[in-house]
């Protein structure tokens, strides 16, 4: 009997090859096992149970047909064939499409209903499917998701690979490169789910199962592979339907299903892969040696008898001798100036993952449809456009930045008016405008027209406010360098004052007690631990705890006590944001109870991202003051600081076109007068982008493609967005308006570049 | 260890290994769990009133199930003094999985679940018993929980289902492998957790009676 077995990849991140090899050894001692590989440089092919190598030449040099032919001749002569490449294995069942007695892979049917990441098959397993979403979306959604999932997300290739992308700029850069190696845009991206990861592996023959195995993961390799585990049985509950879904997909060969195991102990179902996992061998030592079981079945052979040496396995790391015939290749020099070696991955799947799109095989049928025409434009708000239409063009300097009027007085309204409904008799909502966001007078002023309170964090901010029409009891002052400048310190008592240090602590108490300084709150800004920021007073040790509460102590008892805390929703995401609220009470709460002073007023900041805040669960909102109800009773004024999201929406920046240099492979390059002096946030979120129309004056939302707008200045990465798609006749002189720019990148925009 | 509800300490018997019985060593048969003492005033509150609140801090969103893997991040594991005080027990840089055990049990209490005390021996050799028993006896502490090559170690039993209780060792700051196939080095021999009423407890393929040890394994 003669068996092929591919995918003998045994480095850090290994394929099965080697461990189905070891599996059928045991289970027959006397077969022909001969290792298939793309490659010499993968060292399974040295390992000393394989009687025979198949060595092919790498995918992208290939002629897939007379490939084809020569492994159909092989199974029609009675060999067998394991494969231990999900790639290959899609390619076999795209080449044998009624599938073949010998090929021990799953039919084409099958792999469409195991596909990444719906895994639509899973019906009926006790296994939930983590939240997911394609990268076809616009950017603008996608940020949406990496938000509303804590920045907890992964994103994932087609077939392997997935990179975590904790912030917008890594996740630019990780699409980038998955979509460059895997020949694909089509990625998604995945919610975290935190846990233990577990598998269970499978082999069928024809719908049948011949057997599963449970395995949990005892130990991993730095990338999270297994590096030891424990194995047993499948509980009855899931393997049950696992085998009318086996037999419902006709399924054959290897399998398996990766999941995480929550604390809670619910399964979440992350891949189903369509072949034998690396640790296939370490289920064979378990006692349950499914490659032979297989065989077994196609062959009708008996198999050795399977023998359990231990319910646990583990890996160790092995030198063996290189055969004579198959020598070490040479290892490339480093490319001149560079570090490493610069290899391509030995098992050369993004070749042939290349190989069949350019091919069109039937599996990718349709896969890059949407993604290719750069997936659906971001939504842009009616209240943009009607903006824009007030706007005269032709008296615009670009780059300049226009004034959302409309949008920016809808802005305030709304979050006034929420403010107002979810104030009870007991505790009063009120906004405060961060003067930071943007200190234009006009959003200042609508600010105040709104009945925002103005908080800023220098005493000049303070001055701006006054300036246009605050009241000095309207004003909250925050922040570590407050006290700049000086002799900018108003005359009347503030609204509240926010101490940031023990010592600013120390020094407010002693200008309270001297009258140099008057204010109706007073009190201290927290940081929670586990929360990487230089504001506030740390809590992260019991020393500072105990100096907080003595210092709190010493308090005016003419002010009223308050605590502040301002953390980016937008950073760190929505619904840890939240938790950091609730945490923020209970610590709160401790502080109330050990210092003896009531918490009248609680500022709570901030960084949300507009859509987050102004189309957010108003529930959320009205629930978070119930529970600052329950837990703080005393606290009678909750200021809410929305911080840019009522600026970052009311300013877009105008630029024109310069020039457009066509390059090769539909790459473009158009340069614009704006620059990342204007947009100093363009890496850390999506702008949405207008192009109008040079004939119509129409708008023109613009998808995400292949061309890169870049800057005005001689600067290398002075590139203003690197993904988007001009509309077919843009030329030099064309106005594109970059959405979304009021916040940051107005208030911190630089002159630079202009002479 | 040290109870303050038993004001006990270091009860320590000279006895044969006796192999029939769940507990491989008569010293901890009726050795009562650890407890973390409060002197009644401000100083613990604050101490008491840290842990709590930054246990919520550290959870990150995550399931109020989720082990506090962080005591084992601010504490090393190693000897303390008994008995021990909150305001003492934060100032430390090394805890012992008594104060460990005692301050895990009250952070599950206060997210809402509910946790038992736990007491477990160990196996494992006399190189790496008589290693801990010369740090322990350097810090004049006591050394009652090392016998030869097993040891008495504390934890907390976490109602996880009906019926049914996961093991966390924060002193590790693992969840205790119930799929464990035997004694051996680092092995669990025994098991006990307080519940108070003797009921049954599921812990993977094993059964727990609450307040009596529960042979696991076998001592090789």
């Amino acid at each position: 009997m003669k068996i092929y077995v591919s995918g003998l990849y045994s480095g850090g991140n290994p394929q099965p090859g080697v461990g189905i090899v070891r599996s059928l050894r045991q289970g027959y001692p006397n077969a022909t096992l001969t290792g298939v590989e793309y490659s010499n440089r993968v060292s399974g092919i040295h390992w000393q149970d394989l009687d025979d190598l198949w060595i092919q030449r790498p995918w992208d040099e290939l002629d897939l047909e007379s490939y084809g032919a020569k492994v159909k001749a092989l199974l029609d002569g009675g060999a067998y064939w394991i494969s231990g490449s999900d790639l290959e294995a899609m390619w076999l069942a795209d080449l044998f499409p009624d599938g073949h007695r010998n090929l021990l892979a799953p039919p084409m049917a099958a792999f469409k209903r195991i596909a990444k990441p719906g895994v639509e098959a899973h019906e009926g397993l006790p296994v939930a499917i983590p939240t997911h979403i394609s990268t076809d979306v616009s950017d603008w959604d996608l940020h949406a998701f990496c938000r509303r999932h804590n920045w907890r997300v992964w994103l994932k290739g087609p077939y392997y690979d997935a990179a975590r992308t904790p912030s917008w700029d890594v996740f630019e850069a990780a699409r980038a490169a998955l979509s460059k190696v895997w020949s694909t845009q089509k990625l998604f991206l995945q919610a975290h789910v935190g846990g233990y990861e577990e598998s269970v592996m499978l082999s069928a023959y024809r719908g049948e199962l011949l057997g599963a195995v449970s395995m949990r993961k005892r130990d991993i390799t730095p990338e999270g592979k297994t590096w030891a585990g424990d194995v047993c049985d499948v509980p009855g509950d899931f393997l049950d339907p696992l085998r009318r879904i086996v037999r419902d997909l006709n399924w054959t060969g290897g399998g398996e299903l990766e999941m995480v195991r929550d604390p809670k102990g619910q399964l979440w179902l992350l891949e189903w892969n369509p072949r034998f996992p690396a640790w296939v061998h370490g289920a064979t030592i378990a006692g349950t040696n499914l490659p032979a079981r297989l065989v077994q079945e196609a062959s009708g052979i008996l198999a050795r008898p399977e023998r359990a040496d231990s319910e646990e396995f583990t890996r160790v790391v092995l030198e063996v001798p290189v055969r004579a015939d198959y020598p070490l290749p040479p290892l490339p020099e480093p490319f001149a100036g560079a570090i490493g070696h610069s290899m391509k991955h030995p098992s050369g799947l993004p070749a042939l993952a290349e190989q069949l799109h350019k091919n069109g095989r039937a599996m990718m049928d349709g896969e890059d449809e949407a993604a290719d025409s750069g997936g659906a434009p971001a939504a842009v708000p009616e209240s943009f456009l009607a903006d824009l239409a007030g706007v005269d063009f032709e008296q615009v300097q670009t780059p300049e930045f226009l004034f959302f009027e409309k949008t920016a007085e809808g802005l305030f309204r709304q979050a006034s008016e929420r403010a107002h409904r979810i104030s009870t008799n007991e505790t009063q909502v009120v906004n405060a405008y961060s003067i930071k966001t943007n200190p234009d007078p006009r959003l200042i002023a609508l600010a105040r027209k709104h009945g925002f309170l103005a908080e800023g964090i220098s005493l000049a901010e303070i001055q701006a406010a006054l300036a246009v029409g605050f009241r000095t009891d309207e004003c909250i002052l925050n922040g570590p360098g407050k006290w700049w400048p000086r002799d900018m310190l108003p005359d009347g008592p503030l609204h509240a004052v926010f101490c940031d240090s023990i010592a600013d602590l120390e020094r407010t108490v002693e200008a309270m007690a001297a009258g140099d300084l008057a204010a109706h709150h007073v009190g201290v800004r927290i940081r929670t631990p586990n929360v990487t920021s230089r504001f506030g007073i740390p809590l992260d040790s019991p020393k500072t705890f105990r100096k907080l509460i003595d210092g709190v102590k010493r308090l005016p008892q003419d002010s009223k006590f308050g605590i502040h805390f301002h953390m980016a929703s937008s950073h760190i995401g929505v619904a840890q944001w939240w938790h950091l609220f609730e945490s923020i009470l209970k610590w709160c709460r401790s502080i109330e109870t050990l210092s003896g002073r009531s918490i009248e007023i609680l500022d709570m900041g901030g960084g949300w991202f507009p859509d987050d805040w102004h189309d957010g669960e108003e529930g959320d909102f009205a629930r978070a003051v119930d529970t600052v109800r329950a837990l703080l009773p005393n606290v009678r004024q909750i200021v809410s600081e929305p911080g840019k999201a009522m600026a970052q929406p009311s300013m877009a920046l105008a630029m024109r076109v310069l020039e457009i240099q066509q390059h090769e492979e539909d790459h473009v390059e158009a340069v614009v007068d704006a620059s990342i002096a204007e947009l100093p946030m363009h890496f850390f979120y999506p702008h949405r982008m207008l192009r109008r129309c040079g004939e119509t004056g129409a708008w023109q939302p613009l998808r995400r493609g292949k061309t890169h707008l870049m800057g005005r200045l001689c600067m290398e990465h002075d590139v203003v967005a690197a993904n988007v798609q001009l509309p077919e006749g843009t030329r030099a002189g064309d106005l594109i308006i970059f959405c979304d720019a009021g916040g940051y990148d107005r208030s911190m925009s630089y002159v630079f570049g202009r002479g | 260890m040290y109870s303050a509800a038993d004001n006990r300490l270091d009860l320590i018997v000279d006895e044969p290994q006796i192999l029939d019985r769940p507990c491989p060593s008569t010293r901890w048969e009726q050795f009562p769990y650890s407890s973390i003492a409060h002197h009644g005033e401000a100083c613990c509150d604050v101490a008491r009133e840290w842990v709590m609140s930054y246990d919520f801090a550290q959870l990150n969103g995550a399931d109020a199930a989720s082990g506090p893997r962080w005591l084992r991040q601010k504490w090393k594991w190693g000897p303390s003094p008994w008995p021990i005080h909150w305001c003492e027990a934060v100032e430390r840089d090394t805890l012992d999985c008594g104060a460990l055990g005692c301050m895990a049990r009250e952070l599950f209490a206060e997210r809402g679940l509910q946790s038992f005390p736990a007491q477990f021996v160990q196996q494992y050799d006399e190189g790496a018993t008589s290693q801990w028993f010369g740090k322990w006896d350097a810090e004049q502490v006591s050394t009652h929980w090392i016998d030869e090559d097993v040891i008495y170690h504390e934890a907390c039993a976490l109602v996880s289902g009906d019926g049914e209780v996961k093991l966390f060792d924060p002193s590790a700051g693992w969840w205790v492998n119930s799929r464990q196939a035997g004694g051996g080095y680092g092995g669990l021999l025994a098991v006990r957790l307080f519940d108070g009423d003797g009921r049954a407890w599921r812990w993977g393929r094993h059964t727990l009676r609450g307040d009596e040890w529960t042979k696991i394994a076998e001592r090789p």
